[in-house]
């Protein structure tokens, strides 16, 4: 009985301290950035207020494509930063992700819309082929193609070490 | 030259710890000399290692920004208040914050033990080492002390605004205090496993430092949740995020363990279970601290974080908690004892009780954990949340308060006196079935939930009552801070439910000098204006709200646009009474010139942290009490 006890007690805590080291070894957990070019996705997907359907041709341009949820907490905190962003003419596109739609539209009204349009992807399904893992993600659009895509909060730390050198340098929203 | 001489304080103070720990462990200790010296060294290096921190709130108010750390998080602009706040801001001071905790509790301990040396020495030795651990973190993976040279920037950075909050400068301090207090709990249960001698009655002696920290831990949580009903603009109080939920699994666990500690302090028993949870309440701290730095889970909680940071802590923290768990699986058995428990008796409802917080604790794991393992394998982001915890928390908790209930008469090694309950039983059924009959009809509450938990919240605090009645009048003996601590659980489980049912919230258009109405109350917006702050501008919106009784107040809540992050924030505006909460927010303004207001009542809000209130002060008088009765 007692060596059972042992058993069950060392065998849990290896398996729970295994477990956490292979998770942390694997890169793609962590907020961080991914700089490689790619497509965007072909998508039809109506907006949150459901007064028209976007499709990929509605982003022929260049855009910031910030994927939110009214659940998400970190949301909020970005949120504040967002609205910045958009006080200095930076176009941002939200995408609602796996959100009830008047959960969503609440959110917007009480916290604000820094957003051009948003798109309501309910089932997520836009956010699969982005390979979004979680809220809040933001990717860059740089003439409908994607050029970063960032997983975690946007802050001004962030912009200015992540996005700020690229937008520079790809010249992207006038940039100064 | 300041950053220096506090950066090699710090470092002088890590060696002086392992010193400290390598004489209590590894050198004949039972020597009372090296027992003093383990003492000594411990105070000292305390204190060189609490001057370093001195010096670092110093760099901080006078705006060094030649360290990195303090130009990322503070601003000349800011009050006072927050430049010495925004040291525990972000992960490298928080850090700091967290093991200047961890030391003092170890300092107050060396300073106020003195019976059994032996043991004392051997648990100042494990919290050296625990300290040394994070130290090291500390200065190898996040340091403070990193500046920035030769040219330091003319301004700092500032703090998050929705960090800009008197009770968020204090709530991550009451929380740490709580989380490292159990340190020393950890460290006798260590001690007395080493030492493998179970006449040693270790449980005793920490009681009160434990309930301390366990109402340091309550009252950081409450913080937490206060702050986040009024920054947030939720209007929740609890949001089951996973770092809420990191918090929560040490709470459960040290709530088990104080309970567990009474019975095993007073008699043999439950000591297995006792030292059990001591390593384990430390260890969930651990984790948690694991969590919220290794940046595994996103959160309003995490920190800016890189793999390495994450791997240090697992490896630290898996070392120690491996090697506790070792000790503990091959020295348990020297404390199987033969005595059964009595059925009925205090002991098995405290028992029970641990069954009942395992499988809280158990469920709040597993769903952190659910969410990572499915990740994991595969490679798909899901979230588990609040249907998973109400489902399992409300009917655990409502049965494990109706065995609480039975509890209250039961004695320590004694069967409950069956005939003895009746009388109490039907004297408090009748009140709380009042209660309910009275919500059914008279507020048509009717959720099946909501009523058993009035039902359960009230019987249990009219039952304590009559406990007090008997204290008082015939001067039976009870311990009067534990009635309190559980009276506030009774008005915790009742204003919870009663939040839940009877709360409202609507979004309203409105317009200057317009009046819309809700729930018989008039609102109108008044006044618009400008106002400038010490770090930011903001828009205040003069609202005027007349309630059915005729009675009117202002409400303003505002928005802030904070000069050096250019970040927005909405400030809620609450008008709080007796039993509910008027709580707006305003959103944007739309094209035809009216606003978006937010309007939320918010019903018995108040009393959740007001019985929170209620334990933390009945364990910290408890702890009072019982560090003076010690011999």
């Amino acid at each position: 009985m007692t060596i059972f006890i042992r058993f069950i007690i060392i065998s849990t805590a290896l398996m729970f301290f295994t477990f956490f080291y292979l998770y942390i070894n694997d890169d793609k957990y962590y907020p961080g950035a991914d700089f490689t070019t790619s497509n965007m996705p072909d998508f039809e997907i109506k907006d949150l207020y459901s007064k028209r359907v976007f499709s990929v041709k509605d982003l022929d341009g260049s855009y910031l494509i910030n994927v939110w949820a009214s659940w998400c907490i970190t949301c909020r905190i970005e949120h504040s930063f967002l609205a910045k962003l958009e006080s200095n003419n930076i176009p941002i596109i939200g995408l609602n992700y796996k959100d009830e739609k008047d959960d969503a539209i609440n959110w917007i009204t009480k916290f604000g819309d820094p957003y051009k349009y948003i798109i309501h992807d309910y089932k997520g399904e836009l956010a699969l082929d982005l390979g979004v893992t979680g809220a809040p993600e933001t990717f860059l659009l740089n003439d409908g193609k994607i050029i970063v895509h960032y997983r975690g909060e946007v802050n001004d730390m962030i912009w200015n070490d992540v996005f700020k050198p690229i937008i520079m340098k790809e010249n992207i929203f006038n940039a100064n | 030259m300041l950053i220096e001489i506090a950066h090699f304080l710090s470092i002088l103070s890590t060696g002086l710890f392992f010193i400290c720990f390598i004489f209590s462990f590894f050198l004949n200790s039972k020597d009372i000399f090296i027992i003093n010296l383990v003492s000594r060294i411990y105070s000292h290096s305390f204190f060189i290692f609490l001057s370093s921190f001195f010096v670092y709130v110093w760099l901080a108010i006078s705006d060094n920004f030649s360290v990195l750390y303090i130009a990322q998080h503070s601003n000349i602009n800011l009050p006072v208040f927050y430049k010495i706040s925004s040291i525990w801001s972000a992960h490298e001071g928080s850090m700091f914050l967290w093991i200047i905790f961890l030391t003092t509790w170890g300092a107050v301990y060396n300073l106020f033990t003195s019976n059994d040396q032996l043991l004392k020495a051997r648990t100042l030795g494990v919290i050296s080492i625990t300290s040394v651990g994070f130290l090291l973190f500390l200065l190898l993976t996040s340091n403070p002390f990193e500046t920035i040279l030769p040219v330091p920037p003319e301004n700092g950075a500032d703090i998050n605004p929705v960090l800009q909050d008197p009770l968020l400068a204090i709530h991550p301090p009451m929380l740490y205090m709580g989380y490292v207090g159990f340190v020393i709990a950890f460290g006798q249960a260590i001690a007395f496993l080493f030492e493998g001698k179970p006449e040693i009655k270790w449980e005793k002696q920490v009681r009160s430092w434990s309930l301390a920290s366990w109402s340091f831990l309550t009252l950081g949580i409450a913080l937490g949740s206060w702050w986040a009903y009024y920054e947030l603009g939720w209007g929740g109080y609890w949001f089951w995020d996973p770092v809420e939920n990191v918090a929560l699994m040490p709470w459960l666990t040290a709530t088990a363990f104080v309970h567990s500690l009474s019975a095993s302090s007073k008699s043999s028993i439950l000591r297995i279970w006792t030292l059990l949870l001591s390593i384990l309440v430390f260890s969930l701290s651990l984790f948690g601290a694991f969590i919220v730095r290794s940046g595994i889970i996103d959160s309003v909680h995490s920190f800016a974080n890189d793999p390495e940071r994450g791997l240090y802590l697992l490896a630290f923290i898996g070392l120690l908690v491996m090697v506790s768990l070792l000790l503990f699986s091959f020295r348990f058995n020297l404390l199987l004892s033969n005595k059964k428990i009595a059925s009925l008796s205090k002991e098995s409802f405290i028992s029970l009780n641990n069954i009942f917080f395992g499988t809280l604790i158990f469920s709040t794991m597993l769903g952190v954990l659910y969410p990572l393992i499915y990740e994991f394998i595969y490679n798909q982001k899901i979230s588990v949340g609040a249907p998973f915890y109400n489902a399992i928390f409300v009917p655990i908790t409502l049965i494990a308060c109706i065995f609480l209930y039975f509890s209250i008469d039961s004695k320590w090694q004694q069967s409950l006196n069956i005939k003895s309950l009746f009388q109490p039983l039907l004297i408090s059924l009748t009140f709380s079935a009042t209660i309910v009959i009275l919500a059914f009809f008279q507020f048509s509450i009717t959720n099946l939930w909501t009523l058993a938990s009035l039902l359960i919240g009230s019987i249990i605090i009219m039952r304590y009552m009559i406990v007090i009645y008997f204290y008082f009048v015939y001067r039976k003996f009870t311990n009067i801070f534990s009635v309190i601590a559980h009276c506030g659980l009774g008005l915790l489980i009742i204003s919870i439910a009663l939040n839940d049912n009877l709360s409202s919230e609507r979004a309203l258009n409105i317009k200057i000098n317009e009046t819309e109405i809700y729930k018989d109350h008039q609102i109108t917006l008044k006044n618009l204006r400008m106002v400038p702050g010490p770090n930011f501008d903001s828009v205040k919106a003069d609202f005027l709200i007349e309630n059915p009784n005729g009675k009117t107040f202002t409400l303003t809540p505002e928005k802030r646009k904070y000069f050096a992050r250019g970040q927005v924030t909405t400030e809620t505006a609450i008008h709080a009474s007796f039993l509910k909460d008027i709580y707006l927010t305003i959103g944007d303004q739309l094209d035809d010139g009216s606003w978006i207001v937010n309007i939320q009542f918010n019903i018995f809000i108040r009393w959740i942290w007001f019985s929170a209130m209620m334990m933390v002060v009945a364990g910290l008088l408890l702890a009072h009490s019982l560090s003076r009765s010690r011999p």
